[in-house]
C-alpha cells in the first residue's frame, strides 16, 4: 500500500468519464440495436444479444445500474426485438433479483461459476422463450432451444470481455 | 450503490431497499404488460408500429452492404465450377424450352375454356412492393422486417409474396415498415396443395427456416421428394396457385420442406390484398365472437 502510494501519480488527474454511470446502460441498449442489422436469419440461432450484454455487466459488478433500471431496459430490447411487449421487462428485472439472490449465497466468485450462471441464465431466457412461443400459438419441440441456447452460452465470454473493457474505459483505469 | 450490505448508513440501506422495492415493481408491471400483449396483441400496435419506424430507416440503408457483401461471395462461388455449370444450365435450358410450348399451349386452352365457360378473372394487383431488410434473430419466431408501411396502404393481415413464391404474411405495420410472419414460423398455418397431383395439405412452420407438410387425408404418404406446394386459396386469405416449398425430406406421416422464396436472398417482394376479404373478415369476426 505504502509503495504504491509512493509510486509515480500516472494516475492524477484522471477519473471515471463523464457520465460513467450510464455507460453500462448505453452499452446494454447498443447489443439490443444489433438486432437492427439488416441480416436476414432463417434459423434464428442469433443469441439475444441485450439479455447477453446485460447479464455480462451484471455478473462483471452489481452496482452495474440500480436493479430496477433492467425494467425500462427490457421495455427497450422488447421493442427492438419484436418480442411481446413486456417480456423482457419481466425477465430482465427477475434475473437482476435473482442474480441479488445469487449474490448473498456464493461463497466465492470464479471464471467457471460466472460462466455457469451465465449459462443457466440463458437456458431460463430460451426457455421462457420458448413458452410464451407456445402460449402465442407457435408450440415447436423443447429442443429446439438447444442450438440457440449453446450459440449463446458460447458467445457469453464475448461479452463478459466487452464489458469488462467498457468498465475500464469508463472509471480511466 | 446498490451493494449486498450497505453498512450503518441508513440512508444507503433506504436506498438499497427502494431500489430493491422497484425491482419488484418492474417485475409486475412486466408480467402485467406481458400478459396484456399475450391476450389483446392489438393493443400495442401503435407503439410496436413507431418502434418500427424507427429502426427500419437504418436497417433498410445497411442492407445493401450485406446484400453487396453476400453477392461478392455467391459471385465467387459461381464461378468455381463455371464451365460445368454452363453444360448443366445448357441442358436445363432445351427442358425448359420444350416446357414453355407446352405450358403456352395449355394457357391457350385454358384461356379458351374459360372464355367458353364465361369465367371472369379479377386482376389482382399489388399493393405495393418492398424489400425484406431484416429478421428477428434470437426467437423461436420467425418474423422478417420489411420496407413498406402503412403509408404505402400495407395494412396487418395482407399476405406478402415475391416472384418465387410466398414469403408470409402482414402482422405489425408501421407507417414507413412492416413485420411480416414468414411461412417458416410456427404459428403460420398455411392451406395447400400438391402441384404434382392436386392432393390438398396443410403447411406450418417449423421455427427453423423449413416448413412442415401434413396431408389432410390420412393414410399412405403421398409426398415424393422435390414435390413442389403451392398454395390452394382455401380461407380466403393467400391467393391460390403461389408456391410455397419444396420437398427436401419424408417423415412417417408427412413431409420437410423449404421455401421457396428464401428471404435472405430476396430482392423485392409485393404485398397483395387479402384474396377474399369477406372470408377472412367473417372468420375473425366468428373466431373473436366464439370464446
Amino acid at each position: 500500500m505504502v509503495r504504491a502510494a509512493l509510486a509515480q501519480n500516472r494516475n492524477i488527474g484522471q477519473g471515471p468519464i463523464p457520465g460513467a454511470a450510464c455507460v453500462p446502460a448505453i452499452s446494454v441498449m447498443a447489443a439490443c440495436l444489433l438486432t437492427a442489422l439488416p441480416i436476414v436469419s432463417t434459423s434464428g440461432w442469433y443469441p439475444d444479444f441485450g439479455f447477453l450484454m446485460l447479464i455480462a455487466w451484471r455478473l462483471l459488478r452489481a452496482d452495474a445500474w440500480p436493479a430496477w433500471w433492467a425494467a425500462p431496459l427490457g421495455f427497450f430490447n422488447d421493442l427492438m426485438t419484436g418480442h411481446p411487449i413486456g417480456f423482457s421487462v419481466a425477465l430482465w428485472t427477475a434475473t437482476m433479483l435473482v442474480l441479488d439472490l445469487i449474490d448473498r449465497r456464493t461463497m466465492w466468485r470464479g471464471y467457471w461459476l460466472e460462466w455457469a450462471l451465465a449459462a443457466s441464465l440463458l437456458l431460463a431466457n430460451e426457455t421462457a422463450e420458448w413458452r410464451v412461443a407456445q402460449i402465442m400459438g407457435a408450440s415447436l419441440p423443447f429442443a429446439s432451444v438447444v442450438p440457440p441456447l449453446v450459440i449463446s452460452a458460447l458467445s457469453f465470454p464475448v461479452f463478459a470481455w466487452m464489458a469488462a473493457r467498457l468498465d475500464r474505459w469508463r472509471l480511466s483505469r | 450503490m446498490a451493494t449486498a450490505r450497505p453498512g450503518w448508513s441508513r440512508r444507503a440501506q433506504y436506498g438499497l431497499f427502494f431500489s430493491f422495492l422497484a425491482a419488484i415493481a418492474g417485475l409486475v408491471i412486466g408480467l402485467v404488460l406481458l400478459t396484456l400483449s399475450l391476450v389483446a396483441p392489438e393493443k400495442y400496435a401503435s407503439v410496436r408500429g413507431i418502434a418500427l419506424d424507427t429502426t427500419a430507416p437504418l436497417t433498410s440503408g445497411l442492407r445493401q452492404v450485406t446484400a453487396t457483401v453476400g453477392g461478392v461471395f455467391t459471385g465467387a462461388g459461381n464461378y468455381w465450377d463455371a464451365s460445368h455449370q454452363n453444360a448443366q444450365l445448357k441442358r436445363e435450358r432445351e427442358l425448359m424450352l420444350q416446357r414453355i410450348v407446352e405450358a403456352k399451349a395449355i394457357s391457350l386452352e385454358n384461356r379458351e375454356l374459360k372464355a367458353s365457360l364465361q369465367l371472369r378473372e379479377h386482376s389482382r394487383a399489388p399493393v405495393a412492393m418492398g424489400r425484406v431488410v431484416g429478421s428477428s434473430f434470437s426467437s423461436p419466431r420467425r418474423y422478417a422486417i420489411f420496407s413498406v408501411g402503412r403509408s404505402d396502404g400495407v395494412a396487418v393481415g395482407m399476405p406478402v409474396r415475391s416472384a418465387k413464391g410466398l414469403i408470409g404474411r402482414v402482422i405489425d405495420a408501421g407507417s414507413l415498415a412492416s413485420r411480416v410472419l414468414l411461412v417458416s414460423d410456427r404459428a403460420s398455418i398455411i392451406p395447400a396443395r400438391i402441384l404434382r397431383d392436386g392432393q390438398p395439405v396443410i403447411s406450418q412452420g417449423r421455427g427453423d427456416g423449413t416448413i412442415d407438410l401434413r396431408p389432410l387425408e390420412v393414410g399412405r404418404n403421398p409426398f415424393k421428394p422435390g414435390d413442389i406446394v403451392i398454395t390452394s386459396g382455401t380461407g380466403g386469405l393467400y391467393p391460390p396457385l403461389v408456391p410455397i416449398a419444396r420437398v427436401v425430406r419424408l417423415d412417417d406421416d408427412g413431409a420437410i420442406a423449404i421455401p421457396l422464396a428464401d428471404p435472405a436472398s430476396t430482392s423485392f417482394a409485393m404485398v397483395e390484398q387479402p384474396y377474399e376479404p369477406q372470408a377472412v373478415a367473417e372468420e375473425a369476426g366468428g373466431s373473436a365472437a366464439a370464446p
